[in-house]
């Protein structure tokens, strides 16, 4: 019995050390370092005195360690945010209370701390898989508080486990559907997370980095029909500031993007939504001309849409474009898009020599196009590194390049003929996925392609169609020569099973992004919407379940009563004494354990042996004046009662 | 007549020391008209009780040891012929008492100790082709040497059933045994016993055991007792005989107790020792475990 005690408690402070460890992986963001090295050695010292069957560490020395720690976290108030100084605190909480634990209230203390935490952690992840790991130390903590009070002997009862969970299932569903979306009490914290996907700088070899990164970048749903690949260039940013080495979005822009286009008349004749991955940027995507959007996101003049804030979670929103090009906002945006740097002299000779050769600008663009696809410019992955004048080097030496490459020439010889233009950063074409119908693009698919002025409008051209028209009808595989695939794809990546795993659990995650986080206020509206249209039908079925319910009930009631004889002396009792009598050994007959509690408490030794007596009488003999009496007993010695209940219930 | 019983019971607690509760079982179950088996050591006082019994209670008492050969008309008596009279004449046996003391009965043969067990159901004894009733009351005590020692032959379960109580006696503790060796012989202060309850009061009072009220409630949970019995390979299950007589176990109980009616204490009181030999025939009488198990794995909601 005692080594069993002795094991239980083992099991649990395991348990509630597994937990903590999970709960300081999760809460990462929130603590330094250092602190979370600190705790990892708390831990792992409760761990080693539970294996070795030490007691714990004594509470001054305890307090001691939570109290300097505290203070540092404190110190650290400003710099960490209210909400992670929260969750620091709990956290070392709940270490410093395991680490010294002794008493049983304060393992439920504990135990509900550890819920909070649990709970806490939704804050910082939205992921599937995280979530269901969440889910799992929730579940070791419900165990642990399961086993907390359940006697040592017994062990968990599978069926009813699950039986609970299926009664609880429907209502659980129920809040997650019904239950109003309240907005957050707190502000989340921006996070300190390097940002992925494209940069404000288009550096010479950043687009070829990107590609190699097999992560998702946003995923969209088509109202309608898949568009054409062709048309798939999801716009993200505008490269206009140009250094003769990288391509910069203009400071004027970056501080304007939070503008509100005016509403054009253009028809939208695209809509989709977009599903944005965290990317710890504000810049998100749109096809073309984005006319509306839903309200969490803006559209700027210029067609970008960019969130008021950081994506730090999945960012879902809806889109609708036209598929018409961007229109010149201003005189000034056409001069930021002429400005040519010096150097490139071939460059220059050869864009004048179109210029006069082709005074139209589309001619040119068209004459640009013929030229990278006649001469032997090849697609590479691993450009060759260019020297000072890299669009000489590039265009008229070595013949290989990336799409920011094309891009990049193509703008300047553009620039330097007199058009303006610019570099367009974003993603090309996407994934499809015709059973789940979405459209997965990953940073893989990031490009590059150039706009020009024409009729004042942009004008879009890639010069990548024109060399590797793969890379835009089919995909980047198939574009890049065997050798370079190699890089795209690590060989572990390439294994069938492995990508249908990875297939199938993206997949999955698509369907809780859309059907779990993306479950918001709108579409809660609507969902009331429609059981408000169903009202009626809804009452009258609930009407008549309800009812239905009642009568099984009542008549479990009354065939229950049927065969339900307990006396009524005995009825009395229950009614008065209630879960005081539930102290009672199974096997005692009430009338000995009475007075066993007159034994037991002198203060109400003479009510209980007349309680005693009158209830043998009554029970016994089936007297009922003697059943009487006890009523009139029971009745007006409330006070005694009561007090007798507590004690009872406190020993 | 209650206080007489009270001072029968009195008397005997002089005669055996520190065995109380064994004492006014024996009472209870000589007012539930019952038989009372005594499974102990040799020498644990078993034979004593027995005599004090018969003599307190002003009984005609009679003993007979068992042997193995003992034969059924040693015990139920025969006729012979008398060469006067030039007749048969019944000449009863020892069965033909108030209170028959059947020692070692385990030591006798089947066929005695079937002979005897007809008596004890029946109250009648059937000698060449003509029924004797006995004399009333008619009260066996019979003992046995617990069943590991040589020479005896058990109790078939049939037969055990006749049996309303098992007794153990035990060994006295420590005080009672020291008193016991201080005084002369235990003997002579069963001669010293008299008469405290004549024979009619003994009637009165066991024609009042019946009258002891019983609810309904009571009845219930005691068919719960017996009814958790029923479905286990661990134990022999009771019968309707058994729950019988724990009821009238229990009403002699209570009137002993002076109460007239029955409470779930007075079962719980006497169903070890009503219980114990019919649900297992060769266990111990020190010890019983089964209907113990039973009392604790039944709850008693009143």
């Amino acid at each position: 019995m005692l080594t069993q005690q002795m094991q239980k408690q083992k099991q649990l402070l395991l348990s509630w050390a597994a937990i903590q460890f999970s709960l300081l992986l999760l809460l990462q963001q929130a603590f330094a370092g250092w602190v979370i090295a600190i705790f990892a050695l708390l831990l792992l010292y409760r761990l080693l005195s539970v294996f070795k069957a030490k007691a714990g560490i004594s509470l001054k020395l305890v307090n001691l360690l939570a109290g300097i720690i505290a203070i540092t976290f404190f110190l650290q108030l400003r710099q960490a945010g209210v909400l992670h100084f929260m969750l620091q605190i709990l956290l070392l909480a709940a270490t410093a209370r395991l680490l010294a634990l002794q008493h049983l209230y304060e393992a439920r203390q504990l135990v509900w701390v550890h819920y909070f935490l649990i709970a806490c952690c939704f804050i910082l992840h939205q992921d599937m898989l995280i979530a269901l790991f969440i889910l799992l130390v929730f579940a070791v903590n419900l165990y642990s508080h399961y086993r907390l009070f359940s006697p040592s002997v017994s062990r968990l009862n599978w069926l009813q486990t699950g039986r609970g969970i299926l009664i609880i299932l429907p209502l659980w569903l129920a809040i997650f559907l019904l239950f109003p979306r309240l907005p957050p009490f707190w502000q989340i914290p921006n996070v300190n997370i390097a940002s992925t996907g494209l940069n404000d700088t288009l550096d010479p070899g950043s687009i070829e980095q990107l590609v190699q990164d097999d992560s998702l970048a946003f995923r969209v749903e088509f109202d309608g029909a898949l568009p054409p690949r062709q048309q798939l260039y999801w716009r993200a940013r505008l490269y206009e500031d140009f250094d003769g080495r990288r391509w910069q979005v203009n400071a004027l822009r970056q501080n304007a993007s939070r503008q509100r286009a005016a509403d054009t008349a253009a028809d939208s004749s695209l809509s989709y939504r977009i599903i944005a991955e965290a990317s710890q940027q504000t810049g998100l995507f749109a096809l073309a001309t984005p006319v509306t959007s839903s309200s969490n996101v803006f559209i700027s003049p210029s067609g970008l849409l960019s969130s008021n804030k950081p994506v730090s979670q999945r960012l879902s929103y809806q889109v609708s474009s036209s598929l018409t090009p961007v229109v010149l906002v201003s005189e000034q945006e056409q001069q930021l898009n002429l400005r040519v740097p010096p150097g490139n002299p071939q460059t220059q000779q050869f864009a004048y020599q179109l210029k006069q050769q082709y005074p139209q600008s589309h001619e040119l663009v068209q004459a640009l196009a013929e030229h990278f696809s006649r001469q032997p410019f090849y697609y590479s992955l691993t450009p060759p590194r260019l020297g000072s004048n890299s669009i000489d080097a590039f265009l008229f030496d070595s013949h290989t390049g990336f799409c920011s490459h094309y891009a990049s020439a193509s703008a300047v010889i553009l620039r330097h003929a007199g058009i303006a233009a610019r570099v367009v950063g974003g993603y090309q074409g996407g994934n499809w996925h015709p059973q789940q119908g979405y459209l997965a693009v990953r940073q893989r698919e990031a490009h590059a392609w150039v706009e020009y002025l024409h009729n004042g409008v942009w004008q879009p051209f890639d010069p990548t169609a024109a060399v590797a028209p793969e890379r835009i009808l089919d995909s980047l595989d198939s574009a890049l020569p065997e050798d370079q695939r190699a890089l795209l794809d690590p060989g572990w990546r390439q294994l069938v099973l492995l990508q249908n795993l990875r297939q199938q659990l993206m997949h999955l995650d698509y369907y809780w992004s859309v059907w779990v986080l993306g479950f918001n206020d709108n579409r809660q509206r609507e969902l009331w919407r429609t059981l408000y249209r169903y009202l009626p039908a809804m009452a009258y079925s609930a009407a008549v379940l309800f009812s239905i319910i009642i009568v099984v009930l009542l008549y479990l009631r009354l065939t229950q009563s049927g065969t339900d004889n307990t006396p009524q002396a005995t009825k009395q009792l229950h009614r008065y004494l209630g879960k005081a009598l539930a102290a009672k050994p199974l096997s005692l007959s009430v009338s000995a354990f009475l007075l066993q509690c007159a034994k037991r408490y002198p203060a109400h030794n003479a009510y209980l042996k007349q309680l005693t007596a009158l209830y043998e009488q009554a029970l016994y003999k089936e007297d009922t004046e003697a059943l009487n009496q006890l009523k009139q007993l029971l009745k007006c010695h409330k006070a005694e009662l009561g007090r007798l209940r507590r004690a009872i219930k406190n020993t | 007549m209650l206080t007489q019983l009270h001072n029968v019971e009195q008397s005997l607690n002089q005669v055996i020391l520190g065995k109380s509760s064994q004492i006014r079982l024996a009472l209870c179950c000589l007012l539930a008209e019952g038989h009372l088996l005594l499974e102990d050591l040799p020498g644990m006082g078993k034979t004593t009780l027995a005599h004090a019994l018969a003599n307190s209670l002003g009984l005609s008492y009679r003993r007979v040891q068992f042997t193995s050969d003992l034969l059924p008309g040693d015990l139920v008596g025969m006729s012979i012929y008398d060469a006067r009279s030039q007749q048969f004449r019944f000449q009863a046996g020892p069965v033909f008492s108030q209170v028959l003391l059947a020692d070692e009965i385990n030591r006798a043969s089947p066929k005695t100790q079937s002979a005897l067990l007809e008596a004890m159901e029946e109250k009648q004894v059937s000698v060449d082709g003509e029924t004797r009733a006995l004399p009333t009351p008619f009260f066996v005590i019979a003992t046995q040497n617990p069943l590991f020692h040589a020479g005896t032959s058990a109790l078939p379960e049939s037969q055990l059933d006749r049996f309303m109580f098992r007794l153990s006696l035990g060994f006295p503790d420590h005080q009672a045994e020291h008193q016991l060796l201080q005084r002369d012989s235990s003997t002579s202060r069963l001669e010293l016993l008299t008469e405290q309850l004549n024979t009619e009061q003994l009637r009165a009072l066991q024609q009042q055991v019946p009258k002891v009220a019983a609810s309904d409630a009571l009845i219930d949970y005691l068919l719960a007792l017996v009814n958790s019995s029923r479905h286990r390979s661990d134990m022999l299950p009771l019968s309707p005989r058994a729950s019988k007589a724990i009821l009238r176990a229990a009403k002699a109980f209570a009137l002993i107790n002076q109460r007239d009616y029955v409470t779930a204490a007075d079962v719980q009181q006497v169903f070890p020792y009503v219980a114990e030999h019919r649900l297992a025939p060769s266990s111990d009488a020190q010890e019983s475990r089964l209907s113990q198990l039973l009392l604790l794995q039944t709850p008693c909601p009143i």
